[in-house]
């Protein structure tokens, strides 16, 4: 039986929030919409951070609530710790705001 | 319950306290505010370090939210007092809180010749109102008069998951069931959402509106040079799981349910008196955005916390809602409802947004909250532009 202390939002999300501590190498059950998911975790979690139910390649979009919350900078496997070391966000990016009217002026 | 005990004002507003409201024009001021207050049992201190040396759109913004305290529903009456000749000029403040039939004076320092003569009639002034205030007696009123504030502080990844839902039901049973109106802001935190935020406007207008204010943030920001990470989300916020903006604005809008949003207003605006669900345009930053919903006149404000926060407001009681099972415990003052139980526990949604109106119905007859209990208020007004 899956893991209420796992939360998936909604079924397209890649990611689950721990309402529990999680520990490396313990083995937990998800609830991906109606499948369950059977995942190792990879390192420890505390609790309120999210792990990865799915293999994550860098780039790739996280999905929580069903909508992006940003991109992998990494690749990241199913049971993973998500969070700011490994995903980065898309709105004000200040620090990319130069990069983007350079391509502007050069397209 | 269709009705509350509240106090009437001329203007036709009903308040859920009568305080009476020193506010300070400027910051040279504060100081005789803040003496005034500590003497007079019942005067609330409203200071901050702006009303002067500002352009044009920020005078604007100062000075509609200092009116918005002087006359909300909360207060009785109001002592304004000003340092000398400022952009933000008392007596026109003064003068702009007796239109809507409260009691208001003006006190200029200058020209009271010195701080301690200028002391004294604040004294004086604020104290009459006190005893004033004290003998008028609360009366039934529709529940359609009251407005809630929706603000989140401290947000960690249980706010979306859990109490957000109990504000939102709770919000959204005073619109419906009874006529009142709701209002939320901190337009950063729709990053991520603003689409399907927008699409919940009642008219076209207003949904381009949304999005055109959501742009406008992001470009500020962006013109700052930086990544917002660590602004937005906070440090606190990050501690709590939340990883970046957009997850902790798509936390953020289930507070706000999913009902028709009537429109969006500028920051410190009063907020409309038709029945319904409004937006105020804040940063979010908490103490900015809880001052200027407290301007534009909801009657008391829910925030709605992960990990516990101090933020209050002296005009507008806070209620603070939690459903991180940790946080009653580690902040206990800053924990009115706790609904963790929804969360961990084997209660429903349903039985948070119940827990959350039953808190409700007893703050607006009278009950403090523990922020008021305690002291606890910040007060900040949102600046645009630069100070000259």
């Amino acid at each position: 039986m899956a893991d209420r202390y796992l939360q998936v939002v909604e079924p397209s999300d890649n990611v689950a929030t721990a309402l529990r501590e999680l520990e490396a190498g313990e083995t937990v059950t998800v609830a991906v919409g109606d499948e369950e998911r059977t995942i190792e975790v990879q390192e420890d979690v505390i609790f309120g951070h999210k792990i990865a139910v799915e293999d994550i390649a860098s780039g790739e979009t996280i999905t929580k609530y069903g909508k992006s919350i940003g991109n992998a900078t990494e690749d990241i496997p199913a049971g993973t710790w998500v969070h700011v070391q490994n995903v980065e966000s898309n709105y004000g990016r200040g620090d990319l705001a130069g990069d983007k009217e350079t391509a502007a002026v050069s397209e | 319950m269709s009705e509350f005990l509240g106090y009437e004002r001329d203007d036709g507003s009903v308040g859920i306290r009568n305080h009476v409201a020193i506010i300070s024009t400027a910051p040279y001021a504060n100081d005789t505010v803040k003496r005034a207050a500590d003497i007079i049992d019942g005067a609330v201190p409203i200071t901050h370090p702006l009303g002067r040396c500002q352009t044009k759109p920020d005078v604007f913004q100062t000075y509609r939210t200092l009116l918005g305290y002087g006359t909300h529903p909360n207060v009785y009456g109001t002592v304004v007092v000003a340092h000398a000749g400022e952009i933000v000029d008392g007596d026109e403040l003064a003068a702009d809180v007796a239109e809507t039939g409260r009691p208001s004076d003006s006190v200029n320092i200058h020209a009271e010749k010195g701080v301690m003569n200028a002391l004294k009639r604040t004294v004086d002034s604020a104290r009459d109102m006190v005893q004033e205030a004290s003998a008028q007696r609360r009366v039934p009123a529709d529940m359609s008069n009251l407005t809630f504030g929706i603000n989140c502080a401290t947000s960690d990844t249980t706010s979306g998951l859990c109490q957000h839902k109990a504000t939102a039901r709770a919000v959204w049973r005073l619109i419906d069931e009874h006529g009142g109106r709701g209002c939320f802001a901190e337009t950063p935190e729709f990053f991520g959402g603003e689409n399907e935020l927008s699409e919940r406007a009642v008219n076209d207008e207003v949904r381009d509106e949304i999005l055109e204010r959501v742009d406008n943030w992001d470009k500020r920001l962006q013109a700052t040079g930086y990544d917002v990470r660590g602004a937005q989300p906070t440090p606190d916020n990050m501690d709590g799981g939340l990883t970046t903006i957009e997850e902790k604005s798509l936390g953020a809008l289930v507070k706000s349910g999913d009902g028709p949003i009537q429109d969006i207003i500028d920051y410190g605006a009063k907020i409309p008196d038709d029945s319904g669900m409004y937006i105020m345009d804040t940063p979010g930053h908490g103490a900015e955005s809880v001052t200027g919903i407290g301007a534009g006149g909801a009657h008391f404000m829910v925030i709605s916390t992960g990990q516990g926060h101090t933020l209050s407001n002296a005009i507008m009681p806070t209620i603070k809602i939690t459903g991180n099972p940790g946080s009653a415990e580690r902040v206990p003052e800053q924990t009115d409802v706790d609904v963790s139980e929804a969360l961990v526990g084997d209660e429903t949604f349903d039985w948070a947004g119940d827990q959350l109106w039953d808190e409700i119905e007893k703050v607006v007859n009278g009950q403090v909250t523990l922020s008021e209990a305690m002291g606890e208020s910040q007060f900040a007004i949102h600046r645009i532009g630069p100070s000259t």
